[in-house]
């Protein structure tokens, strides 16, 4: 008799344990749902608008592999009011678990853009890893735009955040949750790639339906739509949410630097006559800040490199060299003192505390930082050291 | 059935944290921000504290409700064992909501119906249908797994955490560490659970100070862990429910391996779901050691308790802040009192050591 309530307890601890432990019991119907790659953001009139990227299955007659998408927009008064109406317009439930970027229009960027992000840092099942990125333009134009490269534009977007484009030092990709903490701490400032699309030359989408277009949320596509490529090396600055201002490319480099995180950067300097090119194999960059006496920051890069290429030709041993010589060291020296000088003036001007020195003084003394918090950053004087050691 | 010493330390050192990683992070986050780590100090210490005089009431050999009956009478006796009944049963409520929400908030990726975690309160019901002393096995199978799940989540996550974060210390400020503190007590009943263990285990020599030991090595990685936790999230930790579903999801392998890290938080939530109902079981027990065993009453007791759980959880599925604050603010003094005070208290019953052959 002792023997008959056992094994229904294990009966029922066993369906207890596989209800407890499965994902979903088909709760998510898949062809009702939207699985959203990306989200452009822009400025309405009265409000705000949302682009969505959304896969959807490719046609059987495509041989090849990868990934279609159509693009929705809608308007409203708030971000969830937008995908609201995405839900409506199409009938599928937004999922935004897969969503991997989000690209703020450059108009909507000159407002606070966590009116845009609330939904996103609320939001339970988003992806807070995603990349986030300011683009020329409207953000539903660059995420409806179709890529030269891949299927759909955030894919090829997406490849411009790379690791290998990060060390590479010519983009500096910050994701949803690191720009929160940039926005809610104690500096209150943060940085965004700024992405371009450009016209790819002589090109035309081949009607692989591999875009959509806005408002009808149409699948459309087709011949006739000029193919882009994107760019993201320069970087927008914001403080308090709002872009003041952008890094050209060649400081978005410097500012990858003084991060360390160039592995296989390139950087011309002139040598003589000539222009060099090296290639920065070990980067160690840094900021520190220093409250003795008058607030004085020091922003020193140290990189090892070696000489990748000349403007000019060179003879057969010479091209086997790889050395840098004492000029071009000299000259990179230069260059990057320049160019750190450059990009403190403009995190300066801009306002953005681009080098995080409100976080390190608050880090370092509450004290200093409740007296300084309000003009440490048009106060501090800046020193510059930079470090080149050629391998070999 | 006894509950060895090993089974003991097992629980105190393995168990007793997992309550400490869901709500409580992210709860201490808000109250104290980068001084998160004081006030679970402040809180460790005094459990550990409280946990010493819980095992050194062992020492006399008797289960709580025969040394109150010894002190008082067996009238007084009762109405200790019903009214410290009736908090565990309370002090259950929150661990089993928190476990609800967890569930339904990480392993699904959409709002699942009520029924969805309903299998759970038939778990509960069978568990708590058992008696307290059976259960010092589960817990020798459980620590490992918690042992396993917890270094595994440490492992994937401090590589993510910038520690430097936490500084400088101090900057809540008094009211920031007490609000904290005060705040924390609903996830600490540690120390009055051994209280409904008295009796079902032997005292040892040095097992006092040991079982405090044990509790702060387990504070240790509670501590550890909120560290990390905070490292990762820093400002925006006040956002992050379910801490230690969260931290993990940043290590760089997972982009190619997938979300490995799962393995370790089901394991880690299999472990929270019968530590969720400790506290609810100790009740039981306790009710039972006062009131007789009938032989159907643990059961019936525990199917209507469960009943009570399922219900009072379904109402609160869309107000768990609510409950949240009314549990640690108007209503946080039941658990010192109970959680703090009675313990010691408890060292002043008299009641003689029982002879054992």
């Amino acid at each position: 008799m002792r023997t008959v309530p056992m094994k229904l307890y294990v009966i029922l601890a066993a369906v207890v344990l596989f209800t407890f432990f499965s994902n979903d019991f088909g709760l998510v119907d898949i062809q009702k749902t939207a699985i959203i790659l990306a989200v452009g953001l822009d400025k309405q009139e009265n409000g705000f608008s949302v682009t969505a990227q959304i896969a959807v299955p490719k046609g059987t007659d495509r041989t090849t592999g990868g990934t279609s998408s159509v693009e929705i927009e809608a308007e409203g008064d708030t971000v969830s009011a937008c995908i609201a109406n995405i839900y409506a317009k199409t009938g599928w439930v937004p999922k935004f678990v897969f969503c991997d970027l989000i690209v703020i229009g450059a108009e909507a960027a000159k407002e606070d853009v966590f009116s845009y992000l609330n939904y996103f840092t609320r939001n339970k099942y988003m992806n807070d890893s995603c990349m986030l990125a300011v683009c020329e333009g409207k953000a539903q134009e660059l995420v409806s735009s179709a890529s030269a490269i891949d299927d759909a534009s955030s894919l090829a977007i997406g490849k411009l955040f790379s690791d290998a484009s990060v060390g590479s030092g010519r983009v500096m990709p910050v994701t949803l949750k690191d720009f929160s903490i940039a926005y809610y701490g104690a500096s209150g400032s943060g940085y965004l790639p700024f992405v371009r699309a450009k016209t790819q030359e002589g090109s035309q989408s081949s009607g692989s339906g591999s875009s959509g277009s806005s408002g009808s949320g149409g699948q459309s596509g087709g011949a006739g739509t000029n193919e882009k490529v994107y760019t993201a090396d320069e970087t927008a600055l914001f403080s308090g949410g709002k872009m003041v201002g952008l890094l050209p490319e060649e400081l978005t480099f410097v500012f990858s630097l003084l991060h360390g995180q160039v592995k296989s950067g390139n950087l011309d300097a002139p040598e003589g006559n000539a222009d060099s090119t090296i290639t920065v194999l070990k980067d160690k960059g840094g900021v520190s800040l220093s409250m003795k006496g008058a607030p004085k920051a020091t922003l020193s890069v140290e990189i090892t490199a070696r000489l990748c290429c000349k403007s000019v030709s060179s003879d057969v041993e010479g091209t086997a060299k790889e050395e840098i010589s004492k000029e071009l060291l000299e000259s990179v020296g230069t260059v990057l003192k320049e160019r750190l000088s450059a990009l403190w003036d403009l995190a300066k001007e801009s306002g953005c505390d681009l080098f995080g020195l409100k976080k390190s003084l608050f880090r370092s003394s509450l004290k200093k930082y409740a007296e300084w918090k309000d003009s440490l950053l048009g106060t501090v004087s800046p020193e510059f050291r930079v470090k080149v050691t050629s391998v070999n | 059935m006894k509950i060895s010493k090993r089974q003991l330390f097992f629980f105190l050192a393995c168990l007793a944290p997992l309550g400490k990683l869901v709500v409580l992070p992210t709860a201490l986050a808000a109250y104290s921000k980068n001084d998160l780590l004081l006030p679970m100090l402040a809180q460790y210490l005094l459990q550990a504290a409280v946990v010493f005089c819980a095992l050194l009431l062992a020492k006399r050999g008797l289960g709580l409700y025969e040394l109150a009956a010894q002190t008082f009478g067996k009238i007084v006796a009762k109405i200790l064992d019903t009214v410290l009944c009736a908090f565990l049963f309370y002090a259950s409520l929150l661990p089993i909501l928190e476990q609800r929400l967890f569930v339904q908030n990480i392993f699904y990726d959409t709002l699942p119906s009520l029924l969805a975690f309903a299998p759970f309160f038939l778990f509960a019901a069978y568990l708590m249908s058992k008696p307290l002393a059976s259960f010092g096995r589960t817990w020798d199978i459980l620590a490992p797994i918690a042992i396993f799940s917890l270094a595994g989540v440490l492992i994937l996550s401090v590589g993510s955490a910038d520690y430097a974060a936490l500084l400088p210390t101090g900057a809540a400020g008094g009211s920031g560490f007490l609000r904290g503190t005060m705040s924390a007590f609903p996830w600490f009943f540690d120390g009055v659970f051994l209280l409904a263990l008295l009796g079902k285990f032997n005292y040892e020599k040095g097992m006092a100070w040991q079982g405090a030991l044990c509790y702060l090595a387990g504070g240790a990685a509670v501590l550890f862990f909120l560290a990390t936790f905070y490292g990762i999230f820093q400002e925006t930790a006040v956002n992050q429910l379910f801490a230690f579903a969260q931290t993990s999801k940043y290590f760089s392998g997972i982009t190619v391996l997938g979300r490995i890290d799962y393995i370790f938080i089901i394991a880690l939530s299999m472990a929270l779901a019968f530590y969720c109902l400790l506290p609810a079981q100790a009740g039981v027990d306790l009710l039972l050691h006062a009131y007789g065993k009938p032989r159907y009453l643990p059961t019936i007791l525990a199917v209507v308790l469960a009943l009570v759980y399922f219900t009072v959880t379904s109402l609160a599925d869309f107000r768990f802040e609510a409950v949240l604050k009314t549990v640690s603010g108007p209503l946080v003094w039941i658990f010192p009192v109970f959680t703090v005070a009675l313990p010691p208290l408890c060292l002043l019953l008299r009641g003689k050591r029982r002879e054992i052959s």
